[in-house]
C-alpha cells in the first residue's frame, strides 16, 4: 500500500513534476561525483603523465591494472598497512569510546561538561593535531617524549616517531585520541535514546548489570554501533594528514597508507593514469568494505528478526 | 724604434687621460642609442607580471627588490611564494593546463627535463638574441660561474634561464669547540691526532664520536633521516665523496648507465648510517630545518648544511651560536673534493602573455648590484664577482660557498629525475630505519630506476 500525499505536495506529484524538483541536486550529483569518477575510470585505462613527454593520455588498455596487480610492491605493502591501521584504530577507539559513553552514562554527573571537554580533541583540525603531537614528541625537546622517559616508559635514546618497531603504535594512538571522542558521542546519544522499558523489565527480573549490558545494552545499540564502525572504518582509510605531517610515510615505508602512496604517485610523480588505478582501487575496497559489512549487519538483524 | 712607440704609447696614454677625465665630468646620461632598461621597457609599462617561488630568504630579498624594478619601469612585479613542494605542485599544474598564470616560475633544476621535453619553456636565447631587450652589459657567458649555469639552467646543450639560488651543502662545525684547550687535549689523548677541521670521514666520525654527549643533550652531528627530500639531498654529498653516483653520465640531461648500487654507493650508504648512532635520538625524523634548529641551538657539533641556510646560524637574533660556527668544504672520500648543488633557476613558461617583460626582470636580477643586495640578504649567487665584494668576503662561509660551487657535481634533469628522486629517498629510508640492508636497497632502488628509464639506462652493478 502506498501512502498518498496530501495538498500541495500531492497534486505536484500526481502531476509528475517531482522529478524537475530533483533536477538540480541530480545534476549537482552527476557533475560532481559520478562525472569525476567515470574520467577517473577512463584515465586509468591511459598513459597520462603529466610528469614524461609523449605521454598524454594514449589508450594503455589493461597496462595500469596489470601493473598494480604484479609489478607494484609498494602498493600491496601500503594496502597491508592500511589494513592494520584501519582495524588497530578502530577496534581501539570502539572499545575506549564504548567504555567512555558508558561510564559518562552511569556515573557521571556533571555529564555535558566532560563531553564537552572530550569533544575538543575531535574539533582539531588534523593538520593541527599532526602538528601538535609532532611537537610533543620531538626527540630532543618534546613534552611527552621527556615525560616518558622519566617514568621509564621510553629508552633514553628512542624516539617513537624514528623507531621503526613504535611508529605505527604511536600514531594509532593518536588517532584514537582524537577519534574516540567521536565513538563516546555517538553511542552516548544512542544509549540516551534507549527505551527504558526493557531495562525496568530485567532488572524486576533480577538481571544484573552485565547481563543487562550483554542481553539489551548491546542488542539494542547495535544499529548505532555498526554506523560508527562504519564511518570510523571509511575516515581511517582515507587518513592522510596527521600522518603525513608526523612521518611522511616513513621510515621507510613504515607508515606510508594508501592515501599517502596515492598522493604520491598523482603529486609527486604525476603518473597520473597509473595514480588513477590506484585511487580506483582505493575505492573499490571502501566500497567493498561497506557493502560487506552492510549485509553483515542486516544479515544479523534479519537473523534476530526471525528467531 | 722602442722610443717612437714610447713615444706613442705616452701620447695615447695623455688621450685616453683625457678622454677618460671627460667622460667622468659628463653627466650620467647614456649615449645616443645606448640601450637602457626604461626604455627596453617603455612597451611593457603598466603589464602585471607574477612569478612563484619557495618561501624563504632569497625570494624574500627578490620581493623587497622589486620595487626599485617597477619604479624604473612600470611593469608591476607579483611575487606568489609557497612552501617547496607547493612551490613546485602550482607550477606542474599551471604549466599543465597551459593558463599561464605565471609570467616567469623559481624552481629546482631537478624539474628542469620535465618542463623542457613536455615543451613548456622557451628558450632564453630567443631573449638573448633580442637587440631590443638585451642589456649589452649582460654577459652571462662572462659573469656566471659556468659550471653552476649550465647545470642549474640548461637541458641538452640549451640555455633555459638564469641561476636564482645556486644552493651548495658544505660542512657547519663547531668553531668554539674545536678550538677549545681542554676538548683539543682530550681528543688528542684518545685519537693520538690534534683535532682539526675534518677532511677525512674518518676524523668526521672521530670528531662526531667525540663530542657524542646525549646525557648532556649534546651530540656528535645529525642526520637529516626524514622520509623527504632532504636525505637525498644529504646522502648525495656522502655517495659524491666516496666516489659514487646515480648514473655514470656526463650531463643531467643525459640517461645513461645504472650505478647508484655501485659498491661505491653501498659504502657511502654504509658510512652514512652509521652516523645515526652520533646523532639526536629523533634524527630519523629530521629534514632540513630540524637539523638546522638543533645546531642554532648548540646542540650538535658538525653537521652537513645547506648554504642558503647559514645566515641563520650565523644570526644572532634566531641562533645562540651566532659567531661560534665554522665552515668548510665536506671531508674527501674516494672522490675527492666535491660539493652536492641543486639550484633554483629562473625559467620562462610558453604560456606566458608577457615573456619579454618577465625577460627584463629577471636580467634586471642578475646585474651584479641586485646579485649583490640578494646574497647579501640570504640568497646563493651564482656570479663569482658577487663573492669577490668585500662585504661578501668579511661573511664567514663565503669561502665554504665559493669553494663547493667550483667542484659541484651534475645531478640526473632528465624528466624522470623527480620519480628517482622519489625511489631513492623511500629506499635511503628503508635503509636507515634497519627495514633492508643499505646493499638491499640500493639494489632496489637501482632495479626500480632500470624500470623507469628503460633501455637508456642499464644496470652495470647486478642487483642481488
Amino acid at each position: 500500500m502506498t501512502v498518498k500525499e496530501s495538498g500541495v505536495a500531492g497534486w505536484l506529484v500526481d502531476r509528475g513534476v517531482a522529478p524537475v524538483f530533483l533536477a538540480p541536486s541530480l545534476i549537482l550529483l552527476v557533475v560532481l561525483l559520478v562525472g569525476p569518477f567515470v574520467y577517473m575510470v577512463g584515465i586509468s585505462f591511459t598513459d597520462l603523465s603529466y610528469a614524461l613527454p609523449n605521454h598524454d593520455g594514449n589508450f594503455v588498455g589493461f597496462d595500469n591494472y596489470r601493473r598494480l596487480m604484479r609489478d607494484d610492491p609498494i602498493f600491496w605493502s601500503s594496502f597491508a598497512t592500511t589494513l592494520g591501521f584501519v582495524a588497530a584504530t578502530v577496534s581501539i577507539e570502539s572499545l575506549a569510546g564504548l567504555g567512555l559513553a558508558l561510564l559518562l552514562f552511569h556515573h557521571i554527573k556533571r555529564r555535558r561538561f566532560v563531553l564537552t571537554l572530550l569533544l575538543i580533541p575531535m574539533m582539531l583540525a588534523p593538520v593541527a593535531v599532526g602538528l601538535m603531537w609532532k611537537l610533543m614528541l620531538q626527540g630532543e625537546f618534546g613534552m611527552l617524549t621527556h615525560y616518558l622517559r622519566v617514568v621509564g616508559l621510553l629508552g633514553a635514546q628512542t624516539a617513537p616517531l624514528s623507531t621503526l618497531s613504535l611508529v605505527m603504535p604511536t600514531i594509532v594512538l593518536i588517532d584514537a585520541w582524537e577519534w574516540t571522542p567521536f565513538v563516546t558521542l555517538v553511542l552516548l546519544a544512542g544509549m540516551l535514546s534507549l527505551p527504558r522499558e526493557p531495562f525496568e523489565a530485567a532488572i524486576m527480573d533480577g538481571a544484573g548489570p552485565l547481563r543487562i549490558f550483554r542481553d539489551i545494552t548491546m542488542p539494542l545499540l547495535r544499529t548505532i554501533i555498526a554506523l560508527v564502525l562504519l564511518l570510523r572504518g571509511i575516515d581511517a582509510f582515507k587518513e592522510f594528514d596527521k600522518v603525513f605531517i608526523l612521518t611522511g610515510g616513513g621510515p621507510g615505508i613504515a607508515t606510508e597508507l594508501l592515501s599517502i602512496y596515492t598522493w604520491r604517485i598523482n603529486f609527486r610523480e604525476w603518473d597520473l593514469g597509473y595514480g588513477a588505478v590506484v585511487a580506483f582501487m582505493v575505492y573499490l575496497v571502501v566500497l567493498i568494505l561497506c557493502s560487506v559489512f552492510h549485509k553483515a549487519i542486516y544479515w544479523t538483524e534479519a537473523r534476530e528478526t526471525r528467531r | 724604434m722602442i722610443k717612437a712607440d714610447s713615444v706613442a704609447l705616452r701620447r695615447w696614454r695623455g688621450a685616453a687621460a683625457l678622454a677618460l677625465g671627460i667622460a667622468m665630468m659628463a653627466p650620467a646620461a647614456p649615449e645616443a642609442g645606448a640601450w637602457t632598461l626604461e626604455e627596453a621597457a617603455a612597451p611593457y609599462r603598466g603589464v602585471t607580471i607574477r612569478t612563484i617561488g619557495e618561501s624563504l630568504p632569497p625570494l624574500e630579498a627578490l620581493a623587497k627588490m622589486k620595487a626599485k624594478f617597477e619604479a624604473r619601469t612600470g611593469i608591476k612585479v607579483v611575487v606568489e611564494m609557497y612552501e617547496h613542494s607547493e612551490a613546485v605542485n602550482k607550477v606542474m599544474l599551471d604549466l599543465n593546463s597551459r593558463r599561464g598564470r605565471y609570467d616567469f616560475i623559481l624552481q629546482p633544476h631537478r624539474e628542469l627535463g620535465r618542463f623542457v621535453t613536455n615543451g613548456h619553456l622557451v628558450s632564453i636565447d630567443k631573449f638573448m638574441n633580442d637587440p631590443k631587450l638585451r642589456d649589452p652589459s649582460f654577459k652571462p657567458e662572462e659573469v656566471l660561474y659556468q659550471r653552476l649555469w649550465k647545470e642549474i639552467s640548461w637541458y641538452a646543450g640549451k640555455p633555459y634561464g638564469f641561476p636564482f639560488t645556486a644552493l651548495t651543502m658544505y660542512l657547519w662545525y663547531r668553531a668554539d669547540l674545536l678550538n677549545d684547550p681542554k676538548e683539543r687535549a682530550g681528543f688528542k689523548a684518545k685519537y693520538g691526532y690534534d683535532m682539526v677541521v675534518p677532511s677525512t670521514w674518518r676524523q668526521y666520525t672521530d670528531l662526531a664520536e667525540w663530542f657524542y654527549r646525549p646525557e648532556k643533550g649534546f651530540y656528535g652531528t645529525a642526520i637529516q633521516g626524514k622520509r623527504h627530500e632532504a636525505l637525498w639531498y644529504e646522502w648525495l654529498n656522502f655517495l659524491y665523496s666516496f666516489g659514487g653516483d646515480m648514473m655514470d653520465v656526463k650531463s643531467g640531461s643525459e640517461c645513461g648507465p645504472i650505478i647508484v648500487n655501485s659498491p661505491e654507493a653501498v659504502a657511502s650508504l654504509e658510512y652514512y648510517k652509521s652516523l645515526i648512532k652520533y646523532s639526536p635520538s629523533d634524527t630519523l625524523n629530521y629534514f632540513w630545518d630540524d637539523a638546522m634548529a638543533v645546531m642554532q641551538q648548540g646542540k650538535v657539533f658538525e653537521v652537513i648544511m645547506w648554504n642558503d641556510s647559514t645566515y641563520a646560524v650565523e644570526d644572532p637574533k634566531v641562533s645562540t651560536v651566532s659567531g661560534r660556527m665554522g665552515f668548510d668544504l665536506i671531508p674527501q672520500g674516494k672522490g675527492g673534493k666535491v660539493g652536492q648543488v641543486e639550484g633554483w633557476t629562473y625559467l620562462i613558461p610558453k604560456y606566458s602573455k608577457n615573456q619579454e617583460a618577465a625577460f627584463l626582470f629577471i636580467q634586471w636580477m642578475m646585474a651584479y648590484d641586485q646579485q649583490l643586495e640578494q646574497h647579501m640578504n640570504g640568497g646563493a649567487s651564482a656570479r663569482p664577482d658577487v663573492y669577490a665584494a668585500p662585504q661578501v668576503r668579511a661573511i664567514p662561509y663565503s669561502k665554504a660557498s665559493m669553494d663547493t660551487n667550483a667542484v659541484a657535481i651534475a645531478k640526473p634533469t632528465i624528466p624522470e629525475s623527480p620519480q628517482i628522486t622519489d625511489i631513492l629517498v623511500r629506499e635511503l629510508s628503508e635503509a636507515l630505519s634497519g627495514s633492508k640492508t643499505p646493499k638491499q636497497a640500493l639494489d632496489r632502488a637501482a632495479v626500480d630506476m632500470h624500470k623507469l628509464l628503460g633501455d637508456c639506462a642499464p644496470m652495470r652493478y647486478p642487483a642481488e
